[in-house]
Order: structure tokens, then C-alpha cells, then sequence
């Protein structure tokens, strides 16, 4: 089953062209992991996936489930199940952390039609979560990423990942700035998450999470375009050739 | 309306009420005078600067004659209370004492004077009390509640005095029927005591009512007061407020300051920080919508050495509600080793609101030190997105923000009631509301 379907799509933000005629398939139960020099477009991708205002789509589609991903406003996304890791989680004082997990979580299940949980549920499958991530509990009652140190921020997004159990999850270098330990840690829990009708895309520019978390999937991403795409061994020869000769590829095409 | 028609409507006014003032010949001079230099100099308007971004008008369109006095019994007031445990409650009917609606114990080492009451048995005494108001245009709204002066309260808090819970002081406008009231409030917290104060004003009807304030406090060395002061009058009500507070050594006072209600106000605030060591801890947030005005005028002075304030101001204002933060410090020569800060943060919630934000620090000694910062602006776009990216409603989004925005004014009232209370005001003001209760 195809859950992610994007066609020739082109954004522009500002002033400047940034994707430039994208086309990605993602089917159910895979992993893709999106690759690419900084700057290239990985994040306006999946900002634009995620509804993130500023970015103003050209042409092209994106169908996710089958319905035009494009046209919802972005909490309908995330209402049917897209969940998006931020690169750079923005810190929120003042919005209590476990509140907003509990406010989300809601959110997504009244979507469902599913009853909501009571705050003793709640509170039992948040522990349990927050174990799983090895966070420290006090973080749960802090203004949402309110002084988090970086790794702590992206554990968050994570926490929130596992426990909203989205459809389609962009993680957006949610590896990056994490030490050996929280990495195993956040790749646990992405390969929790895996499962046949799910499907999860990581943006990472480093091929140790691909150690933990194995794609079915490489893409490049240059210039605002996919120039390469194959399987995990892509992510080994980038690893030992950079990204200059796929660069020459496109100037050539 | 012109400014012309305004004062005739107050001396047509003052004349029809003077034979009925008490407090004898002395007291009849006095509010002659008084009238006669409002009359003179007019009442502030746009071209003074520290009065330019009120809506005048709004003030000028009032019924300058008091409406008819209105007997209230407590049921009547009941639903309007805080849910204050073991206060002591004053409370001012259109700027009259009620009695029968106050404690009769205001605690221990505290002493209440019927103004009302004083004037007849002891004009003199009352004479030396109320502060005659200055030329200076911000005293003049202080000038004509000192012409019309007929009513308020004495306050007296024994030195070293710490009366036990809270006095609740609050401020009715009766608004059935258009008019005007003034009032006079004299506070004197004497050495070394401590007194917690929560001042409160609500409107019980609709109409058009204006409530002019004229309040002062004297807080001697060493004593320590917390003052929240919560406008929630609702409707069509303006009031007027001119506070004159001067701080002896060593005393500390801290004011939390909400404008939630009303259709116009303007609290005008000038702090003497006359002693040495003596600080000031100034909380403030107003939110306005629909059409409604507030604006904050204080003007805090340094006089002692050693003398500190901190003050963090709040507003928002949605629909085409209009909010203004002018905040003066100003350090005198003598106020050597002075600490002042200032912040002033503002959010526009829609395009026709408005916001005006003019802090300013006046320094003339080197030994200082002082911070201030204003900034007026819209919610953050990457916060909403991550809001929305979570599946919230975007309504839920905003008003969590909005709130957020705001918190650490609220979290700083001391009274845990209280301050579930002024949360329970702030969120009511937020559209969604029931899901960012939800929150708390
Ligand atoms: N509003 C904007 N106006 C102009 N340029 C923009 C705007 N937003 C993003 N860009 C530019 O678009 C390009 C792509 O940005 P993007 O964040 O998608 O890159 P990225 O592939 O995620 O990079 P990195 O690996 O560093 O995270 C960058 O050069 C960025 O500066
Ligand atoms: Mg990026």
C-alpha cells in the first residue's frame, strides 16, 4: 500500500526556488532515509509534508493515504496520523510539556472516534514511554523543550513519536547532536514503531543511524531535486565519497 | 462635545451637589478651590504626553451628576466576590462605605475611617489626611475627586502590625443608571507591619458608569505590603484612577496589577522611592478586546540610595481593543547605588488592535544601574506550527500561547485562590477556552 506519494513538486520560499521537482514514493512498512548536503531542501521537504507555513508549493502533488496531503491544514495532518520530528524543536514556555502530550494525544484520538484517556491512563502509558526513552521524569512538567539541552529535545520528539504511533513519521535529523547512547536509545524507538502498516522517512546526514535503523530505501537529495536513489549500500558510498560526484551527475543530466 | 460643554457639565454638576457635602465651611472652601483649578486648566487631553493615547471622548460622553445611591443587600453582591478565605472585606458602593456589606473587624492592628463619617465629626482631621492634589496634570483626575470629595475610606495599619489573612477592599459601581462617583482612599501602613491588600472593582449593571479614584498610601520604614489590584467591572464602565504611594526605608512593596474588565481605564500610578533600600515590585496585565481601552500610566522615582524596582509589564489586545504601557523611572541625584528594571512585552493578536509601549528612564547619578526593554509583536509562527503539528486546533493553539504569554504575571500573585481566580479571568478571555482549562 502506498502511504506517501509526492509528484514533481516544486516550493519556493521566499524569494528562492528550493525544491525543484521532487517525486518520492513511500510504501507501507518501509523505511526511507532522505540524504543530502546542507541546504539542498531536506528540511523545506518535510516541513512542506508537515503544512509548514512560508513555504509556498509551485506545482506538484503529494497524496498521503490517497487523499491530497497538501490541501489539509496542518493539524488535519497530524490528526490522520503524519507526524513530523522537527529538526530544531522550538522551545515553548509557558505550554506545560506533559499537557501538550496529553492534548495531542486527544486530539489525534477524537479524530479516531476513540474515547479519550483518563488522566490516570494517561499518566501510566507516559512513564512507561518516558522509560522507554530513558528521560528524566521532571521534563514531563517543564514549559515544552523549555531549556532542554539538545539531546533532551530530540528524545522529546521522539517520546512524542512513540506515543501518538503515527502512520507516516518524517524524522528531520533527529539523530543529530545525540550522544552513542541516545541514539540507540531513539533508534529503539523508531524500530518500535516499525511495523507493516507503517511507514517512517529520516532526514540524517550520517550513516550510524542507518546502522540501528535500516532503511529499505536511499534517497539523495541535491539542488532541490532526488539525484540518486538505491538501497542501504548508497548510504556506504556516500559515506566514503561525499556528495561532489553526485553533484557532477546532475550538472550532466 | 467640546472641552467647554465638559466643564460647564462638571460645574453644573458640583453646584448642584455642594450644599448636601459635609465637612463645614473649611471643607466647602477647599472643594471650591479645587473646582475652580479644574476649571481652570481643563482636564487632560491627546496634546499631553502622558496622556496621549486615551480615548478622551469616551470620558467627555459621561453623565457628570452621580446616579441615585442604591441600597444593595449581600445576596446582591455575593456572585461578584473572590473566594478570598479569611478575608477582611471594605467594601465602596459608587465611592460611598457600606458598612453593612463590610466587616466590622478589618483585624488586628487595623483601623478603617468612614471618610463619609469624618467629614462631619472631624473636618480638620480629615483636612490633614487627604493629600491636596497638585497642578500637575497627571494629579488632575485627583484634583476633581478632591472637589467633589465626599466619600472613601482611612486605612490605618498599626506599626509592626501583621494582620492575619487578607484585606479585601472592594469597589462597586452600581452602573443601573448613568453617572459619575469619586472616591478618596487614604492607606498608612505603619513601621515594620505587614499587610496584604486585594482591591477589586466590578460594575453590577450595564450602564455608562464613570469611577474616579483618587487613592494614597504611606508606607513607613521597614513595613512590607502586597497589593493585587483586579479591574473586572464589565459593560460600558470607565474609571479613573490616579495612586500616589511613597515608600520610607527599607519597606517593600509589590503590586500585581490586572485590567481585565471595563470599557475604558486608566490607572495612574506615581511611587516615591523616598527611603534608602526601600524597593518596588510592579506586575502588570491588561488584556483588551471587542472595543474596549486600557491604559497604564506609572511613573516610579528613586530617590533614596539603594533604592530597587522591577517591573514586568503584560498586554494583549485582540479585536480593536487599544492598550498603552507608559512607564516612566526616574532616578534622582540622591539615589546612589539604585537598581531599576523595566520590561514591557506587548502581543497584537488581529491587525485592528492596538499598542502602545513607551518605557523610559531618566537617570541623573552615575551610580545605577538599569535595565528596560519594550517589545510589541504577534505570536510566534514556529511555536504555532509545532502546536498544530501536534494535531491541537489552531483556536487552542493561539490561546494556549496567548496564555503562555502571560503566565509568570499570574504565577506571581500570592494567594494560591487568588491566583486560580485571575487565571480563571485570563482564560475565560481566550477563545477555547474549555480545553485550555483543560491545560491547567
Ligand atoms: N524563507 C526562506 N527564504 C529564502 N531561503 C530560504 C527560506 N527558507 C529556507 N531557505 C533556504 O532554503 C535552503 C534549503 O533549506 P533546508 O532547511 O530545507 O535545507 P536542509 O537540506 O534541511 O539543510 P540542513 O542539512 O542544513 O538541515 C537553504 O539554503 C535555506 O537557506
Ligand atoms: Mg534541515
Amino acid at each position: 500500500m502506498m502511504i506517501l506519494s509526492v509528484r514533481d513538486l516544486r516550493v519556493r520560499a521566499g524569494e528562492r526556488l528550493i525544491l525543484d521537482g521532487v517525486t518520492l514514493d513511500v510504501r507501507a512498512g518501509e523505511v526511507c532515509a532522505i540524504m543530502g548536503p546542507n541546504g539542498s531542501g531536506k528540511s523545506t521537504l518535510t516541513g512542506v509534508l508537515a503544512g509548514r507555513p512560508g513555504l509556498e508549493v509551485i506545482s506538484g502533488t503529494a497524496t498521503y493515504l490517497g487523499r491530497d496531503l497538501l490541501a489539509m491544514p496542518a493539524e488535519e495532518r497530524a490528526r490522520q496520523g503524519l507526524f513530523l520530528a522537527f529538526q530544531y524543536p522550538v522551545e515553548i514556555p509557558g505550554v506545560n510539556n506533559v499537557y501538550l502530550l496529553k492534548a495531542s494525544l486527544n486530539a489525534l484520538r477524537k479524530h479516531r472516534g476513540e474515547p479519550e484517556l483518563d488522566a490516570f491512563e494517561f499518566l501510566n502509558l507516559v512513564r512507561a514511554k518516558i522509560r522507554q526513552m530513558q528521560m528524566d521524569e521532571s521534563l514531563l512538567n517543564r514549559g515544552v523543550n523549555e531549556g532542554f539541552s539538545g539531546g533532551e529535545k530530540k528524545r522529546n520528539e521522539i517520546l512524542q513519536m512513540s506515543l501518538l504511533e503515527p502512520t507516516l513519521a518524517l524524522l528531520d535529523e533527529t539523530d543529530s547532536g545525540l550522544d552513542i547512547d541516545a541514539l540507540k536509545v531513539v533508534a529503539d524507538g523508531v524500530n518500535a514503531l516499525r511495523s507493516p502498516d507503517r511507514a517512517i522517512v529520516m532526514v540524517t546526514h550520517y550513516q550510524r543511524l542507518l546502522d540501528y535503523v535500516v532503511p529499505d530505501q536511499v534517497h539523495v537529495l541535491a539542488g532541490g531535486r532526488i539525484v540518486r536513489s538505491g538501497g542501504r549500500e548508497l548510504a556506504l558510498e556516500l559515506e566514503r565519497r561525499g556528495y561532489d560526484w553526485l553533484r557532477e551527475g546532475t550538472a550532466a543530466a | 462635545m467640546n472641552a467647554e460643554s465638559v466643564m460647564e457639565r462638571i460645574a453644573a454638576s458640583h453646584a448642584g451637589q455642594a450644599a448636601r457635602m459635609a465637612g463645614g465651611a473649611a471643607w466647602a472652601r477647599r472643594r471650591e478651590l479645587a473646582l475652580a483649578r479644574v476649571l481652570g486648566s481643563g482636564l487632560p487631553d491627546r496634546r499631553n504626553e502622558n496622556w496621549k493615547y486615551l480615548d478622551h471622548a469616551k470620558i467627555a460622553e459621561r453623565e457628570f451628576d452621580p446616579a441615585p445611591r442604591v441600597t444593595l443587600t449581600a445576596d446582591r453582591l455575593a456572585p461578584c466576590l473572590l473566594p478570598l478565605a479569611a478575608a477582611r472585606r471594605l467594601v465602596l458602593v459608587d465611592g460611598h462605605f457600606e458598612p453593612q456589606l463590610s466587616d466590622a473587624d478589618a483585624g488586628t492592628g487595623v483601623v478603617v475611617h468612614d471618610l463619609a463619617t469624618l467629614f462631619s465629626t472631624d473636618p480638620a482631621g480629615a483636612m490633614r489626611l487627604l493629600r491636596e492634589p497638585g497642578d500637575d496634570s497627571d494629579d488632575r483626575y485627583a484634583l476633581l475627586a478632591d472637589a467633589f470629595a465626599a466619600g472613601g475610606l482611612v486605612i490605618r495599619v498599626d506599626a509592626n502590625a501583621a494582620p492575619a489573612g487578607t484585606l479585601y477592599l472592594l469597589h462597586v459601581s452600581s452602573a443601573s443608571l448613568p453617572g459619575t462617583s469619586h472616591a478618596r482612599v487614604v492607606i498608612e501602613v505603619g513601621a515594620g507591619a505587614r499587610l496584604r491588600l486585594v482591591e477589586h472593582f466590578v460594575a453590577l449593571g450595564d450602564a455608562p458608569a464613570f469611577s474616579n479614584l483618587a487613592a494614597e498610601m504611606q508606607i513607613a520604614a521597614g513595613a512590607t505590603v502586597e497589593h493585587v489590584r483586579l479591574h473586572q467591572s464589565g459593560g460600558q464602565s470607565a474609571q479613573l484612577e490616579t495612586w500616589v504611594i511613597e515608600q520610607q526605608a527599607d519597606s517593600s512593596y509589590s503590586q500585581h496589577l490586572f485590567a481585565l474588565g471595563g470599557r475604558l481605564l486608566r490607572s495612574n500610578l506615581n511611587l516615591s522611592l523616598a527611603g534608602s533600600r526601600a524597593q518596588c515590585r510592579l506586575a502588570g496585565l491588561f488584556m483588551v478586546d471587542g472595543e474596549r481601552q486600557a491604559d497604564l500610566y506609572t511613573q516610579i522615582e528613586h530617590h533614596g540610595a539603594a533604592t530597587r524596582t522591577i517591573q514586568n509589564f503584560r498586554g494583549i489586545a485582540s479585536e480593536r481593543g487599544r492598550g498603552a504601557f507608559n512607564g516612566r523611572i526616574i532616578v534622582h541625584p540622591a539615589a546612589r547605588g539604585a537598581d531599576a528594571s523595566q520590561s514591557s512585552r506587548n502581543l497584537l493578536l488581529t491587525p485592528l488592535a492596538e499598542i502602545n509601549s513607551r518605557p523610559q528612564l531618566e537617570i541623573h547619578t552615575d551610580d545605577v544601574k538599569c535595565r528596560h526593554g519594550a517589545t510589541i509583536g504577534t505570536l510566534d509562527p514556529a511555536q504555532l506550527f509545532y502546536l498544530l503539528a501536534r494535531g491541537l486546533d489552531p483556536d487552542t493553539a493561539r490561546s494556549l500561547l496567548t496564555f503562555a504569554f502571560c503566565e509568570d504575571v499570574i504565577t506571581g500573585v500570592p494567594l494560591p485562590e487568588l491566583r486560580r481566580g485571575i487565571e480563571e479571568l485570563v482564560v475565560g478571555r481566550l477563545p477555547d477556552r474549555d480545553v485550555i482549562r483543560s491545560f491547567r
